[in-house]
């Protein structure tokens, strides 16, 4: 430690100072806050953007899934509508999975709306037969999420979809079945998160493999 | 309910973080102690040029009112540049989203709001936010009010080791925070947060094509990068508008625990960086203690309020059961209890980000919330936090001593007048600063209901929460669709009491370490109240508890607790 420079702290030897002048005092706010800019606003995000373009490009640029054709068909992190009979649907969405209007508010435990929005959905799904198959709409299914745009959906609410799935692409229960548990993501250590399936990529793998 | 199996997880994070914050806090103490530091080599001959740059030195400590003057002209000035940079934001660079200048009093609350460490949002970030906002002049916010909080704490805690009357100097102690803790750590944390999947990228706008045919626009930016600075300095502002509910934010339950931990490194350390500074280690626990008492129950009953069932539902034909928790305003992936205890953690902490809906949780559940931010210490913001309790401590010791009929010391320091009031009036404009404004809006119409609804529990605990919020600094909103926050009236009032929030307290965190540092240490003596006791704990951990209830009951009353009560 150099001798001459007592620091910040210590018990004793502060002899106080000669404070600042108020214009000694604004000429360092402005040269720290420029400082600040610099580093701030453009050194620490570019050095992170150039190593993360390194050493995991594709997380890096948004977890882009594409079709074989090279376009972009979403990222694995977005939610899509994908109300069509021979897709898989994710939860439904307040902003219509427009990513660009941000996440819209779910009701209230006890707020009317809550019962309606979810009694429109079930009624919605029931059309396609979902009451036949299971008897009840998973809640985790019908329920809107938090960010609107919650790509993954429990397996339970996949494979209840699976009869409709199948009938609508001419596929076999048991083909359809097994697509869905292979795109299962398991946690990996026991009981941290929850398994789940992503939608998106199921879908595309499924319309991969139907060719539609 | 959930298998007790299931949380093993959130038990081990934070016995991991119990394990970890007497070493990260004691590295941390050393930051302000003229003492020789790990990373002196490569760090002080950049330090020193810097401070050579700004005309200071480390030579030159600062008396409680000068410390001041600095926190006000640099905060200050972050406050301008922000508030410029929102307002013309339509005519600067990176801009590919379109996002036009904000109007004056959305730029006022915006600017306000990131300057005081808050980051509570009256706008959609996606749509009403420039890249060049998010990526410039925000993370200016993020780190200046990270360092300012810890500063203007160790100035504080300094008065109890100093003779003097001067607190350090300010310029060094921000800098210091920035080479040695806030850089380096959220640059790691930034990295590790790619691996777990967070985009970072400066392609602003890519135009994917969904299967079902149409376009869907995706926003990505140095998504990371900011994550990171934002949960580390307690900051709590989100890339995204579902802040870290969103999967290009949060995308996993691994990346969940992990920026859960981000959150709680700093702010669970901050005890024993005060052990370190006072150099009286075993006067940490008393406060981590109190901290973890307060903690634990919160995290215990928001667990057990989101495992209920909700009684409304169960007449709806065709749902599923009620099983693994409460889906609505929820993401799958992250499960109930890694969920709730980011949530809690982040608001205790006064982060503010949110994983979930804050509006879609149980009436209690937001009430645990809620007591969190009255508190506002346990264990509180980056630095301030800490601080804040230190007031509740002068406070509690001075009320204690009365009582037992001691000398009212701290640390060898008298504990006078002059602190007394100081500490009395830091923790009475909290409630101030929420109560009257929340007349205000309430009594003077100034909340929009949609349609001609009148206010209910419901509302009147969102408006409730939006000003605990701005005044605890902590960021964390209870949006609904009957209450629009966006009104001038609340851009205005809310910007105000965030400032007031902010700077009242750091003006007496600074005047009662001042006071401190001006006497001299007295000798422990028969009639010296033993603080670092468990005795002391538990009076601090009750004291701490029956203040804020006293003061906030009132209120609690008529917002959450009509709404348990009543079911409105």
């Amino acid at each position: 430690m150099a001798e001459r420079s007592p620091g910040p702290s210590g018990t004793s030897g502060h002899r106080p100072k000669h404070a600042l002048s108020t214009g000694r005092h604004v000429r360092a706010t402005g040269l720290f806050l420029v400082l600040m800019v610099v580093v701030a606003g453009f050194v620490y995000p570019f050095v992170v953007t150039e190593i993360a373009q390194v050493i995991d490009a594709p997380a890096a640029n948004g977890s882009l899934l594409h079709y074989p054709n090279g376009t972009v068909a979403g990222s694995s992190l977005v939610a899509q509508n994908t109300d069509a009979p021979y897709l898989f649907w994710s939860r439904p969405s307040l902003s219509d999975y427009n990513l660009t209007l941000g996440a819209q508010t779910a009701p209230g435990p006890s707020d009317p709306n809550l019962t309606a929005l979810l009694n429109e959905t079930i009624a919605y799904m029931d059309q396609y037969g979902i009451g036949t198959v299971n008897a009840t709409v998973p809640f985790w299914w019908a329920a809107p999420s938090a960010s609107s745009i919650d790509p993954d959906l429990v397996p339970q609410a996949v494979l209840v979809q699976v009869p409709r799935v199948a009938a609508a692409n001419n596929l076999s229960i048991g083909v359809v079945t097994a697509l869905v548990n292979k795109h299962i993501v398991n946690p990996p250590f026991p009981d941290i998160g929850v398994p789940y399936v992503n939608v998106l990529s199921l879908d595309l793998d499924l319309i991969a493999m139907t060719g539609r | 309910m959930f298998a007790v199996g299931s949380l093993w997880d959130i038990v081990f994070l934070v016995a991991l973080v119990i394990a970890v914050a007497p070493f990260f806090g004691a590295y941390l103490g050393r930051v302000y102690m003229d003492r020789p530091a790990f990373g002196d080599a490569i760090l002080a001959p950049i330090e020193h040029a810097v401070y050579r740059l700004l005309g200071t030195s480390p030579r030159q400590s600062m008396r409680a009112r000068e410390y001041l003057l600095a926190v006000i002209l640099v905060n200050g000035g972050v406050f301008a540049f922000l508030y410029g940079f929102f307002f013309f934001q339509g005519l600067l660079p990176y801009n590919a989203t379109h996002a036009p200048g904000m109007s004056w009093d959305l730029a006022f609350h915006s600017a306000s709001s990131f300057t005081t460490n808050t980051d509570f949002t009256h706008f959609t970030n996606e749509s009403q936010l420039s890249l060049g906002s998010l990526m410039i002049a925000w993370p200016l916010a993020l780190f200046v009010s990270a360092a300012t909080g810890l500063s203007v704490l160790v100035a504080m805690v300094r008065g109890f080791v100093r003779r003097d009357g001067t607190l350090g100097n300010y310029y060094v102690d921000l800098v210091r925070t920035m080479t040695r803790v806030l850089l380096p750590l959220a640059f790691l944390f930034a990295i590790l947060l790619v691996l777990f999947g967070v985009p970072e990228t400066f392609r602003n706008l890519v135009v994917a094509h969904p299967i079902t045919g149409g376009t869907q626009h995706l926003v990505f930016g140095p998504v990371a990068s900011y994550t990171s600075i934002s949960l580390l300095g307690t900051n709590g502002g989100g890339f995204y508008s579902a802040n870290a509910a969103s999967p290009l934010a949060n995308p996993s339950a691994a990346s969940n625990l992990f920026e859960t931990f981000v959150m709680m490194l700093i702010p669970f350390s901050t005890p024993f960086a005060f052990g370190q500074i006072i150099r009286r280690r075993n006067e940490s626990w008393p406060y981590m203690g109190t901290i973890l008492i307060v903690f634990a129950i919160a995290v215990g009953l928001f667990i057990a309020y989101q495992a209920a069932t909700n009684p409304a539902l169960l007449g709806i034909a065709n749902l599923g059961a009620q099983s693994n928790g409460y889906p609505v305003g929820q993401e799958t992936r992250f499960g109930l209890p890694e969920a709730s205890l980011f949530q809690v953690v982040s608001v205790y902490s006064n982060v503010g980000a949110n994983n979930m809906q804050i509006s879609a949780l149980s009436p209690m559940a937001q009430l645990v919330l809620l007591f969190g931010m009255f508190t506002q210490s346990t264990p509180g913001g980056e630095g301030t936090g800490f601080a804040t309790l230190l007031l509740f401590a002068v406070l509690g010791i001075f009320v204690g001593g009365l009582m037992v009929g001691r000398t009212p010391e701290y640390l060898g320091k008298k504990i006078t007048t002059g602190q007394v009031r100081w500490a009395a009036l830091a923790l009475l404009v909290h409630p101030a600063l929420i109560l009257v404004p929340f007349v205000v809006a309430v009594a003077g119409g100034f909340v929009s209901t949609a349609g001609s609804i009148p206010v209910s529990a419901h509302t009147f605990t969102a408006v409730l929460y939006e000003f605990t919020s701005e005044a605890a600094n902590n960021g964390s909103a209870l949006s609904t669709a009957q209450f629009v926050d966006s009104s001038t009236f609340f851009n205005v009032t809310g910007g105000i009491v965030m400032l007031i929030g902010r700077f009242l307290p750091i003006w007496a965190m600074l005047q009662v370490g001042g006071k401190f540092s001006e006497q001299e240490v007295l000798p422990p003596g028969p009639g010296t109240l033993r603080t670092a006791t468990v005795t002391f704990t538990i009076y601090m951990t009750l004291f701490l508890i029956i203040v804020s209830v006293l003061l906030f009951l009132p209120v609690i009353a008529l917002g959450p607790l009509a709404q348990i009560l009543g079911g409105a």
